[in-house]
């Protein structure tokens, strides 16, 4: 046994001495890992990877060889700068929030855990920017910013937790992306590391380029880490609302909701936020502690409006109105903190409301052109219920952006491929209605069996000579996006 | 583990994640093993029989604090700390980790109150005179020799008050060690025309038990459900979050444990007066097993508003402090670097004198060592809430 960790596994100081003499590219992996990170952490015991075998996706299970807590951002390049040696394939996580299968180790190979890169290093309220390194979760950086008056806005739900580096590789967006876009509206500049242990600053701070064509960050925002590690942003900021307020409507059917949903998008003013809830999603709502006191057996509409005081609470009465007009039950509206914060909460926890239901969970993350809401919707409803597969809708209604989840018990044998066989059929009627495989999650693994669904066999070629350009083995995060994408060692 | 427990009690994780971000000790390493779906993981994997018994599992089982801020944070309702407590007396009963030494014989005197009293007796002198110097022992006055069911009778005849009638827990440590709690909280109740009750037959809540993993909390848990079920009360009290949210357990179905503090808010109690002038600033800690194990909002405003001091809550009320029952004694260095990171807004604080108030005893000592051991330079005082409404010594 050779020293893992320091606390719990040591050798006596006479084979220390022996084992020392031995060339290090002769050690097992812990010991050359641990050679490139002195000050961070190694794990490679089978009990200190089983938490790393799956990301927000809890049913799919890869296990890494090791995986690797670098001390700081330092630390992180140093590691790349010997991983092209170790001969295996690299796979960066942020806080494995992600919903695709992005960060885990499906060829195995290590995994390096950000979570200890969390400072953040400047804010520059007057510029409306900041710099913070990749491993900074969002809700962290919204309690820091907000002294400073400014905000960053993409919101994804896993926002206490999730961070900078998983939102820039999967170029996340939220609730407000409705009004405000995703992160790539965000993102100043990137600082990258390649795996020659080469760092690369892709734009900057404002008025900063830094040295590659600015434009060439957008290479890196929704790479998925197949190309590069992060180490830190310059994020783009606006100044918070002055005011929010946030409503609460309810609607008997889907076509009432669908109404309801097109009139807001359409009117001069539309809202920041539309959000879906369906039947099932506000009963689990109401059976677990985020519970709000939401009429059960309804379709649940959450809509935000934000902006200077004196506009905002003159925009209250017209949404109000489109809100009723549509045919709502009923309509509730706040600009008190502690229930808009409540209402949020309970939206944002969806993902998680599922485990009162099902074990394992498959969501989907398409986006199709809003006149096809209700359709698409429908035959979600009704391929689940034929092949006796519970759906749950919670999704971002103002953009399109579905998440049909397929709960299902990925103990029982043909459940999950009857899941996929509803995936399959939904992904081509929503290409069919001009729609697209993902709005803000990413492929990952979960969805690189779609790809050809949406594109060619030119466009797949050349989109995959781009992370064939930074490393041309596919050592970055192998088997994501692109099925073809095998690490060769 | 338990080659039986079915998986299923692990399986409503939907490995969302949401635990990660109000989980001590994975703030504190960044290590996923090290949080509440990580540990869930582990413990699954080795149900399911896919992972061998593992000393890291055992490792990563130890470091957890108990705090609970997990259930409150997850949305698919995982019992982790039913879970976790289970586990952990697996690991304890089958050797696969052990409690320090000191611990395991407390675990067994608090089996036996009149025994673990009598051990504690010269504690009670050493903070009687004044002259407890360790650190967790945070000052204060306690009768050395009067039990709080004396005194309680003694009030009630006294004051012969005519509303609620309760049963009052007096727990273990807080009737042993800080015994002047116990009498501040008769006082206060009598004083708001509470009947006090106190069972002589009322034992260890068990929190004990669940903190270090020995010992059959279902046995004490037995003796508390013959010593509170019968009575004849409007509710069941406790005085410290901890004992209150055990004992609360031990009595399901069918009955039910308040804090002292959240039925005092239902009556209104009666309101303190200070001095014009008085410049005391108060910081209000909310006892985790308070807000995320017997699930309630926190300590009641009206409550705090009676206590007649300035008072706010304290950054990150309801994070851990560390103390976790006996987390603190038994991984004090994580204890300690949680205790940093909450404690430091001390040092700045308005408020001559600054207070630093919650309503737990394990929670007390764990903020009085903040100043001992030199997180705190400034001078501070650590005291329960309900002390804070205390009519005084002179009450009769």
């Amino acid at each position: 046994m050779f020293h893992l960790d320091g606390k719990l596994i040591d050798l006596p100081p006479r084979s220390r001495y022996w084992y020392d003499l031995i060339p290090l590219s002769l050690k097992p992996l812990a010991a050359r890992l641990s050679a490139l990170l002195p000050r961070g952490r190694v794990l490679t015991s089978a009990a200190q990877l089983a938490a790393y075998g799956a990301d927000g996706l809890g049913y799919k299970n890869y296990l890494p060889d090791a995986v690797v807590l670098p001390a700081d951002a330092e630390e992180l390049v140093r590691f790349m700068r010997g991983t092209k040696s170790l001969g295996l394939p690299v796979v960066m996580r942020g806080a494995g929030t992600s919903l695709s299968g992005g960060p885990v180790a499906v060829q195995g190979g290590i995994i390096v855990h950000t979570s200890a890169l969390r400072a953040v290093r400047e804010i520059n309220a007057e510029g409306f920017w900041c710099e913070v390194e990749s491993g900074v979760t969002l809700n962290d950086l919204d309690a820091i910013l907000k002294p400073h008056g400014v905000f960053y806005p993409p919101d994804p739900s896993s926002g206490p937790v999730c961070t900078l580096g998983g939102n820039v590789a999967s170029n996340a967006g939220g609730a407000h992306c409705f009004r405000y876009g995703v992160t790539s509206n965000y993102i100043l500049g990137v600082e990258a590391v390649l795996l020659d242990g080469s760092v690369h600053r892709f734009g900057g701070p404002a008025g900063g380029r830094g040295p590659w064509r600015e434009d060439w960050k957008r290479f890196m925002i929704g790479s998925e880490g197949t190309l590069a590690a992060f180490t830190r942003f310059w994020l783009r900021l606006l100044p918070l609302p002055e005011k929010v307020w946030t409503f609460r409507a309810t609607y008997p059917d889907l076509r009432t909701t669908e109404s309801a949903i097109h009139a807001l998008v359409a009117h001069s003013s539309y809202p920041a936020a539309i959000e879906m809830l369906d039947p099932r999603g506000v009963a689990m709502v109401e059976s677990s502690q985020m519970a709000c006191g939401l009429p059960e057996g309804s379709f649940l509409l959450l809509v935000e409006i934000d902006g200077p005081a004196a506009l905002v609470d003159a925009r209250v009465a017209p949404v109000s109105e489109i809100l009723r007009q549509a045919g709502a039950l009923d309509v509730m509206f706040s600009e008190e903190d502690t229930i808009r914060k409540k209402l949020w909460k309970a939206r944002k926890a969806a993902g998680g409301l599922l485990g009162q239901l099902s074990p394992s969970y498959v969501v989907q993350d398409a986006v199709i052109p809003k006149r096809a809401l209700a359709e698409v919707l429908q035959l979600v409803y009704d391929e689940a219920d034929a092949a006796g597969i519970r759906a749950v809708n919670v999704f971002h209604a103002g953009d399109g952006n579905l998440h049909p989840n397929f709960l299902f018990d990925s103990r029982l044998p043909g459940d999950l491929e009857k899941v996929e066989r509803i995936s399959k059929r939904l992904m081509e009627r929503v290409i069919e209605v001009g729609g697209t495989l993902s709005g803000e999650h990413g492929i990952g693994n979960d969805k690189s069996g779609y790809m050809p669904l949406v594109f060619g066999p030119d466009s797949m070629r050349l989109q995959l000579a781009v992370p064939a350009a930074f490393n041309p083995a596919h050592q970055m995060n192998p088997l994501k996006v692109f099925d073809c994408r095998r690490f060769a060692s | 583990m338990d080659p039986e427990a079915p998986s299923s009690h692990f399986s409503n994780c939907t490995h969302c994640g949401f635990c990660l971000a109000v989980c001590p000790t994975y703030k504190l390493t960044g290590d996923e093993n090290n949080s509440p779906r990580g540990r869930l993981r582990l413990w699954s994997e080795e149900a399911a029989g896919r992972l061998p018994p593992d000393k890291w599992t055992d490792f990563y089982t130890e470091e957890c604090v108990g705090c609970l801020a997990c259930e409150t944070a997850c949305p698919a309702t995982v019992p982790y700390g039913e879970i976790f407590e289970r586990i952990r007396h697996q690991h304890v009963v089958s050797h696969r980790s052990q409690p320090k030494m000191a611990l395991r014989l407390a675990a067994a005197a608090v089996a036996i109150p009149s025994l673990f009293n009598l051990a504690l007796l010269p504690g009670r002198i050493l903070r009687q005179t004044g002259l407890s110097f360790h650190r967790f022992l945070f000052p204060g006055r306690p009768p050395v020799l009067k039990s709080s069911a004396a005194y309680a009778a003694e009030l009630m005849s006294q004051r012969r008050p005519t509303g609620p009638r309760v049963a009052f827990l007096t727990g273990c440590l807080m009737e042993a060690m800080f015994r002047e709690i116990n009498f501040a909280t008769i006082r206060v109740l009598i004083e708001n025309n509470v009947q006090v009750l106190i069972p002589l037959d009322q034992g260890c809540c068990g929190a004990f038990q669940e903190h270090t993993g020995l010992g059959d909390p279902e046995a004490l848990g037995a003796r508390n459900r013959r010593a509170f079920s019968s009575l004849d009360v409007d509710a069941v009290v406790s005085n410290s979050s901890g004992c209150g949210y055990a004992l609360g357990k031990s009595l399901k179905p069918g009955g039910s444990v308040r804090d002292v503090l959240g039925f005092l808010g239902d009556l209104g109690p009666v309101r303190r007066e200070r001095a014009p002038g008085d410049a005391t600033r108060v910081y209000v800690d909310l006892p985790c097993h308070l807000v995320h194990g017997q699930k309630t909002p926190g300590i009641p405003a009206q409550v705090l508003d009676a206590t007649g001091y300035r008072w706010e809550l304290a950054p990150n009320s309801r994070d851990c402090c560390g103390s976790g029952g006996v987390y603190n004694i038994q991984k004090p260095e994580n204890a300690r670097a949680i205790l940093a990171a909450k404690s430091a807004f001390l040092n700045e604080a308005e408020g001559q004198p600054v207070v630093l108030a919650t309503s737990n005893h394990v929670c007390m000592m764990q903020w009085h060592s903040a100043g001992a051991t030199g997180l705190v330079k400034r001078a501070y005082e650590v005291r329960h809430v309900i002390q804070l409404l205390d009519p005084g010594a002179d009450f009769s």
